[in-house]
């Protein structure tokens, strides 16, 4: 039996995009070009206090303009949403403010009207005062502060391990996870050298080109929102929840995303919308300016403090870490960033006594939830910088020292989860090869001088998530792919039709792949964590399977014999007498996991595999201004079984690039809870200028016996050890320590003043 | 937004009538790549806008057979770019182009509008005013020509009324004097200076007869100077003179903090960059002025 035979596997092809050319004929479909009959625009008026009793809101002087057609505030809210608090870790996230107002840029009002122009200026006759409360902003100061964010904890059901938050008053640690692995204390007093350091992170942005945007129509039974959403299934049961309908009534559909980077998860604009298309009973449509991307989710920062008990002969015998999570306003999906990545606090490396605190804090700044690599980019930047720190005081080389430390296969990560499949050691040589680590390297003289640094990090996916697919066999042999999985710039499509090509023997461009439409593809968790080539890609597998189960029993059926090779298409016309029918397999796939024990944090199974990904680079740093020029970024990663490896080099390049960005000039500037650089001129993410003359990007051999034909995700794994390998650069060129992010001119020049002798004013 | 009036009036008189020397809501509009980011951020509203657009041969550039450089306050930065003849009669302003915005922006940005916008971080106001560069400046009653040197007054501030435009721009030959101009980024490539120095240098050699150095971006306004000069005057740019030209600058300059960078972090680029802008224009050091 044979369709269209694809002839050679799908599994390792450079398959080129299959949207690649309507993107860039300008013909893929995005939120923002949608525009529905009677569609009105709503624009947002934000709160400009930090934290605050809203005392009155005046939108008298808006209703008056003309062409508005009305002015929503959160008690017109709660006449269509009762209880109208969301979040997929906490219900603290009011659709739009009530009685109290928790950072700058909060949503406090909308303004619907036919035309946007007309919108915006309206939300500027509004009128708000509040009553301003103490507000807190730093996440260390946030865990004794006498201003509390929230006056008391509201998790969400969902979560099983946040139950004993409920109620909680008086407190803005929104979850503390907590991990004890041996005897660190007692480790720490024995060991022959002892290392403390504290790290800190910025704040940042996730900078998708395409703002937040959603449409929400209501039906004559149910609502439609169209949603620029990386988790469709999640916004479907969250809408239903705050609406008290059943799931089926709440359709959501994604078209591409114009980048999410983990910013457009969970509820977004999508509960804003809904409310307001119901009150207006016409289809509203928010789209928000890249200004305003900066109040709706960002990346956490984080301060970080390590402490390492190391053994004569260069073994790492006990790690303590503690980690704060700036939480922002909102909890967002940050108790997950805080435990799920908290737990490899320690870093790749074999360690028997380990001690980890993490926490989540609120403070009153703009919300934070995940960004590509969910915590672990802050994490490597402390981890790694504290491994160069150590090597460089016992006088060992960075890689031996980290060679002699790594986790290999088979011994148990700090949770008490064996590693497997995780060639930490390969990538480490790479990254030695690719730099040229034993030969003579040309440290610059005068005012340019030349350094070179190597990091490593991991993550565990996160578990245990859940995807579902359906492959559709039509009767002229052609296959069609139904999957929730969000197609946001990083191929996801392109690798689904390899995976069921593979199994149907098609060529991957001749599968059509139906994406987020939860009316139509089945449930998945959310296109997040570098999770969907791994889970959705084993749910396509099995989908696809089961259609090729079923297309051979349909041969069995019609009387052919096993192994046939009459076409499809003939099987369909011997059994339904013309081109009818068709063949429909499903799949689905959830990974099994061990919760961690409460009071240790430990467990034998926390993930279904672990991506590790390296990063050096060769650098020169002009000493007389601090600018720091990167000659060479060498990104090596471990992608398992790579299904497309075009795409992989892209993903890694472009997390790498997004990274260095992270590292060397973003950064949102706050003024007592206000951001001072809410632009994209203020803001400053990388340019093409800015990217190193020379990006190198490898994907070392590897097998995920678990993984689709061996896969593994890749999307998040070339952001984990940028920053520390720059800021290892740094100290090996001239001889300062950054242990702050973003790693500017001005901070490198003050470092070097400093360790001078001759720091420089402050003013 | 809130709808204004746009007026398009076809010559510079009318254009100066449809002014009004008391309203600033009242503005004239050139490329309207500075003002239209203004409205959408909603610090500025206009109620009334006169576009400079079809100002019959406002968008002239003329490079005189003397090397003089003439430019109507139209003229765009691109037009400007491609004239024949400007890489060599003014290497620096080609130059200074080449990293100013983008193709786009340069495309539809005016002369005229990069000089009266006032705003410090741009990159040609210190330029021109190194050249010697005068403006002519129309009103009501009468011209005026001033100085380029003289038309800031202060931050996002001209000497312009209300009632005036900016009707040309005239560039004095560079004859055998040699210009730099650098601008030092602190965040990424494409980012407003932190510093912009510009440099004139009239020398023989390394002997410097005359030396015209502004700095912009880390100043309020684009500021000559004049310490930095004098040390340079009639020395010879070796590097013990290039550090004193360097030290004149930084202990007169008054350096302003923005999200670039700190008052003091600036100083130091200061002390830095003059010297660097001399070395390039002379051609000494690395291709960033950087001593050998
Ligand atoms: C993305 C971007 C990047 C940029 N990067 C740089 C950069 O790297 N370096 C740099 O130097 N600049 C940069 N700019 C600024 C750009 O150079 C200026 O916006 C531009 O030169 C202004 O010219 P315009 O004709 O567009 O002025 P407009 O926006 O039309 O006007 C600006 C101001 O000048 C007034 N005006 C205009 N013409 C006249 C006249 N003839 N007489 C009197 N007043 C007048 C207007 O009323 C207004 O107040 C950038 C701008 C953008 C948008």
């Amino acid at each position: 039996m044979s369709m269209v035979s694809a002839g050679a596997s799908q599994i390792g092809r450079s398959l080129p995009r299959l949207e690649g050319r309507a993107k860039v004929t300008g013909r893929a479909e995005y939120v923002h070009n949608l525009r529905l009959p009677g569609m009105l625009y709503g624009k947002i008026f934000r709160s400009t206090v930090a934290h605050g009793r809203i005392r009155r809101i005046d939108t008298a002087a808006a209703r008056a303009l003309p062409g508005v057609f009305r002015v929503v505030t959160g008690e017109d809210i709660c006449k269509v949403i009762p209880n109208p608090y969301y979040g997929p870790a906490f219900h603290d996230q009011p659709i739009l403010a009530l009685d109290k107002v928790y950072h700058v840029g909060q949503p406090v009002a909308a303004v619907l009207a036919a035309d946007p122009h007309v919108a915006e200026q309206a939300v500027q006759l509004i009128v708000a005062e509040y009553d301003e409360l103490p507000a807190v902003y730093d996440e260390v100061e946030a865990v004794t502060s006498k201003a509390v964010v929230h006056d008391e904890l509201k998790p969400a059901g969902a979560f099983a391990d946040l139950k004993h938050l409920q109620g909680r008053k008086n407190t803005n640690v929104a979850l503390d996870y907590h991990l004890r692995r041996g005897d660190a204390e007692g480790a720490l007093a024995q060991a022959d050298h002892v290392f403390e350091h504290e790290f800190r992170t910025q704040q940042v942005m996730h900078t998708p080109l395409e703002p937040f945007v959603s449409v929400a129509e209501p039906r004559e039974n149910g609502i439609t929102i169209h949603s620029a959403s990386q988790g469709p299934s999640f916004v479907r049961v969250e809408i239903a929840r705050l609406l008290g309908w059943p799931e089926n009534k709440v359709r959501i559909k994604v078209p591409y995303l114009g980048g999410g980077f983990g910013g457009k998860l969970y509820i977004k604009l999508e509960a804003l919308v809904a409310a307001l298309a119901l009150i207006a009973r016409r289809p509203v449509k928010i789209a928000l300016t890249m200004e305003e991307q900066f109040y709706q989710i960002t990346k956490h920062a984080a301060t970080l403090r390590i402490k390492s008990g190391v053994s004569k002969d260069g073994r790492i015998t006990a790690r303590k870490c503690e980690v704060w999570w700036n939480g922002g306003a909102f909890a967002d999906v940050g108790p997950r960033v805080t435990q799920k990545s908290g737990f490899s606090a320690c870093g790749p490396y074999d360690v028997d006594n380990v001690h980890i605190d993490s926490y989540a804090l609120y403070t009153n700044l703009p919300p934070a939830g995940a960004l590509r690599g969910f915590g672990i980019p802050q994490l490597c930047w402390a981890y790694e910088s504290h491994t160069d720190m150590m090597a460089r005081a016992l006088k060992l080389d960075p890689i031996e020292f980290r060679r002699r430390n790594l986790l290999r296969d088979g011994r148990p990560q700090a949770t008490g989860t064996l590693v497997h499949d995780t060639p930490l050691e390969k990538i480490l040589d790479r990254l030695a090869v690719r730099l040229n680590w034993g030969a003579p390297f040309d440290r610059g003289n005068g005012t340019v001088r030349r350094g070179r640094g190597v990091a490593i990090g991991f993550k565990a996916v996160i578990s245990p998530t859940t995807s579902m697919a359906i492959v559709n066999v039509s009767a002229d042999g052609s296959a069609t792919v139904y999957v929730g999985t969000v197609d946001m710039g990083q191929g996801s499509d392109t690798a689904m039709a390899q995976l069921a090509g593979e199994v149907l023997n098609l060529p991957a461009e001749s599968i059509t792949v139906v994406h987020s439409d939860t009316d139509v593809t089945p449930y998945d968790m959310g296109t997040l964590g570098s999770r969907s080539l791994y889970h959705m890609g084993h749910a396509v597998k099995t989908a696809a399977e089961e259609a090729l189960a079923k297309l051979r029993a349909l041969a069995r059926e019609v009387g052919l014999p096993e192994g046939t090779n009459v076409p499809v298409a003939e099987l369909f016309r011997r059994k339904y007498g013309m081109q009818a029918g068709n063949v429909i397999g499903t799949g689905s796939f959830v990974p099994s996991y061990t919760p961690p024990e409460p009071g240790t944090g430990l467990t034998t199974n926390v993930t279904p595999f672990w991506m590790a990904g390296g990063a050096g680079c060769e650098l020169e740093v002009d000493t007389e201004t601090g600018h720091v020029r990167l000659i060479k970024l060498v990104n090596v990663a471990d992608a398992g079984r790579q299904i497309n490896p075009r795409i992989v080099e892209t993903q890694l390049s472009g997390a790498s690039i997004m990274q260095l960005g992270f590292t060397m000039s973003e950064r949102m500037d706050f003024e007592a809870g206000q951001m001072t650089n809410a632009s994209l001129a203020d803001y400053k993410i990388p340019g093409l200028h800015d990217l190193p003359r020379v990006i190198e990007n490898e994907a070392v051999e590897s097998y995920e016996p678990s993984g689709p034909f061996g896969a593994k995700g890749v999307g998040e794994t070339a952001t984990f050890a940028v920053s520390p390998a720059i800021a290892n650069g740094i100290e090996d060129a001239v001889g300062v320590r950054l242990m702050q992010l973003p790693l500017t001119p001005e901070a490198v020049y003050r470092a070097l003043r400093a360790a001078h002798g001759t720091p420089l004013g402050e003013e | 937004m809130i709808p204004f009036e746009l007026a398009e009036p076809r010559s510079l008189k009318e254009a100066i009538s449809l002014l009004d020397g008391a309203d600033e809501t009242v503005r004239p509009i050139a490329g309207g790549t500075a003002l239209m980011l203004m409205m959408k951020a909603g610090v500025f509203h206009p109620t009334r806008l006169i576009a400079l657009r079809y100002v019959a041969g406002a968008n002239a550039i003329e490079l005189a057979g003397d090397k003089t450089l003439r430019l109507g306050a139209l003229a765009t930065l691109g037009a400007l770019e491609r004239t024949k003849g400007l890489r060599d009669a003014f290497p620096v302003i080609a130059q200074t182009l080449r990293t100013l915005s983008n193709v786009r922006v340069r495309n539809v940005a005016t002369i005229g509008g990069n000089l009266a916008h006032a705003d410090p971080h741009m990159d040609l106001p210190p330029v021109l005013a190194a050249l010697g560069a005068q403006v002519t400046v129309a009103g009501p009653n009468c011209e005026r020509t001033v100085a380029v040197e003289n038309l800031f007054a202060g931050y996002y501030e001209t000497v312009l009324a209300r009632n005036e435009l900016i009707a040309q721009v005239s560039v004095p030959p560079l004859g055998s004097k040699r210009a730099a101009y650098v601008k030092v980024t602190t965040r990424s490539a494409d980012d407003w200076p932190a510093l912009g120095v510009a440099v004139v240098i009239d020398a023989e050699g390394r002997n410097v007869r005359r030396a015209d150095v502004f700095v912009s971006a880390a100043t309020e306004k684009p500021t000559r100077l004049k310490a930095a000069e004098a040390a340079l005057r009639g020395a010879e740019a070796d590097e013990t003179n290039l550090k004193r030209a360097g030290e004149a600058a930084a202990s007169e300059v008054e350096t302003m903090a923005d999200p670039q960078g700190s008052a003091s972090y600036k100083k130091e680029l200061v002390r830095v960059f003059v010297a660097r802008a001399v070395r390039k224009a002379l051609g000494l050091g690395d291709a960033q002025g950087r001593a050998g």
